[in-house]
């Protein structure tokens, strides 16, 4: 019975410990503002020789809508999972499908502005945030894009070719938390189809079944799942506590 | 006892295991690849890479009925167990490629047969292909240049390219398929959303009659006697059935939310 009972406390142990842990979260190192959701692509670029592409995600969301090249354009959430190639930018796909000397900067004699390997490439266009009247936050790149939208700061694009019909979903889901000193979560779904398409999250991510909120947990989270995809490296980052859990006090 | 509370408590950690395993975004099948099917009953077993069927070409040409129903191909990719003798006979695939029907100003090729040449080796590498073929591929990016585009699945709105007359879909093969008088189509007409905020659905019968008849989907998918009959919610499309049955394979997938929700709010 001795064995039960140890092997009873180990098992709440072991559904505790993800909630614990959430004193002490691991949370990935933040980069400096003007680097933050920056990536470098270099699925094949080392192996052809040449250097991996940079990318900076503030740089486009100004201007366009995540759901433009996430869901119109292909590209997938994961780096180096989509297969860009420069035969399909030059035929209008991916990165082409605006970097076509029309949109945005051509590929001929262009190379290095993104095969150049420096993740902080375009560093010196991040004043444009204090030249105009964004909102702020602590964390990530430093701006509240959510509210900078609402004030009309921005108004990134919701298509570049293929016109989309926007769907309003208004639902505000709170969420419990693991740990009952720790306030719920809000999600409000309003201030996420502003960017994305129901199928950015649904129903890979986050599938639709009834209940199964409940294994949101922050440990998920942590390792990119679920939240994670989009609020670690490029949405605002999870230190910011309060932007989720608004009750906790400071 | 002791063993239970081990079982359930193992278990529990299992259920963590395999939960950890979702919840990221899964990679989208490129155009080009949408509504591909790997048909590999028998092929490998026999020495042959497996088949890989293009529905982009076929839907192209003909309408999904004329296959599904009229030819008797399963609606699941590896269920219709066809074997290269039923080919040669005339059934399923050798239904057209018998190298004798013509489509346009081409003969259509001849699927298997019992003894071939060298040369003709070139042939039954057009269906039992090892890697994915470049020509193949330029073949779909020509043809999907000139269709109206969509934002999902085969980047192309095959809907508004057969009502533009893009496309003609064949719906009737001689010796096959039996001459009937069409059936008045229903009117358009709504399905109500389950969530307050979601548009409702506007089905049109019209729209998939096109391509469907009505024993594509009647009364296996839907029993449709009766409005109502049939309950279903997103997560059932999304596990495969009803409407994911074809949307999410073949036609446009049901990630596109606002192809279907569309009456306003």
């Amino acid at each position: 019975m001795r064995l039960t009972i140890v092997v009873m406390m180990w098992g709440l142990l072991f559904c505790l410990s993800s909630a614990s842990a959430s004193e002490f979260f691991d949370l990935p190192p933040l980069p400096p503002a003007e680097e933050y959701g920056n990536i470098l692509i270099n699925r094949t670029s080392t192996k052809n020789g040449v250097k991996p592409a940079t990318f900076s995600h503030w740089q486009h969301r100004i201007k366009y809508t995540c759901r433009v090249c996430h869901s119109e354009l292909e590209f997938n959430m994961k780096v180096n999972t989509t297969e860009i190639t420069e035969f399909a930018n030059r035929k209008g796909k991916y990165c082409g499908a605006c970097h076509n000397g029309k949109t945005a900067f051509r590929h001929n004699g262009n190379c290095d502005k993104c095969h150049n390997g420096d993740i902080t490439y375009g560093k010196q266009k991040f004043d444009i945030f204090s030249k105009l009247p964004f909102a702020r936050t602590s964390y990530g790149d430093g701006i509240n894009w959510v509210e900078s939208l609402k004030l009309g700061v921005i108004s990134p694009a919701h298509y570049v070719k293929t016109k989309s019909q926007d769907l309003p979903f208004d639902k505000m889901l709170i969420l419990d938390s693991e740990m009952n000193i720790i306030p719920p979560s809000i999600f409000p779904h309003k201030a996420h189809t502003a960017w994305l398409d129901c199928d950015s999250c649904h129903p890979d991510v986050f599938n639709i079944k009834k209940k199964t909120t409940k294994f949101f947990s922050m440990s998920y989270i942590l390792k990119g799942q679920f939240c994670g995809v989009c609020h670690i490296n490029v949405a605002f980052p999870m230190n910011d506590c309060k932007r989720c859990h608004p009750g906790i006090k400071e | 006892m002791k063993k239970m509370f081990f079982v359930i408590v193992l278990f529990a950690g299992m259920a963590g295991v395999t939960f950890a395993q979702v919840g990221v975004k899964k990679k989208r099948v490129p155009p080009y690849e949408f509504g591909k099917v790997t048909i590999n009953n028998y092929s490998e077993k026999v020495g042959l890479k497996p088949v890989q069927f293009d529905h982009w070409v076929h839907r192209s040409k003909y309408t999904c009925r004329l296959c599904h129903m009229d030819i008797g191909f399963s609606m699941k990719a590896g269920e219709t167990q066809l074997k290269a003798a039923d080919n040669m006979r005339g059934y399923f695939c050798g239904t057209c490629h018998n190298g004798k029907m013509v489509y346009g100003d081409r003969v259509v090729f001849k699927a298997c047969s019992k003894e071939f040449t060298k040369e003709e080796v070139k042939r039954c590498e057009r269906c039992h292909l090892s890697a994915p073929n470049p020509k193949k591929e330029a073949e779909f990016e020509k043809f999907a240049e000139k269709m109206p585009k969509e934002r999902y699945g085969n980047g192309i709105n095959w809907e508004q390219a057969e009502v533009l007359g893009l496309i003609k879909p064949i719906d009737f093969i001689e010796g096959v398929s039996i001459k009937k008088a069409p059936l008045a189509t229903q009117k358009d007409f709504a399905l109500t959303s389950k969530i307050e905020g979601i548009p409702d659905i506007i089905f049109s019968h019209k729209k998939h009659t096109i391509w469907n008849g009505c024993e594509v989907c009647h009364p296996e998918i839907f029993i449709g006697m009766k409005k109502g009959a049939d309950k279903y919610t997103m997560v059932d499309l999304f596990q495969g059935k009803y409407c994911g049955v074809c949307h999410d394979t073949v036609a446009f997938p049901q990630t596109d939310c606002q192809r279907c929700h569309t009456k306003p709010v």
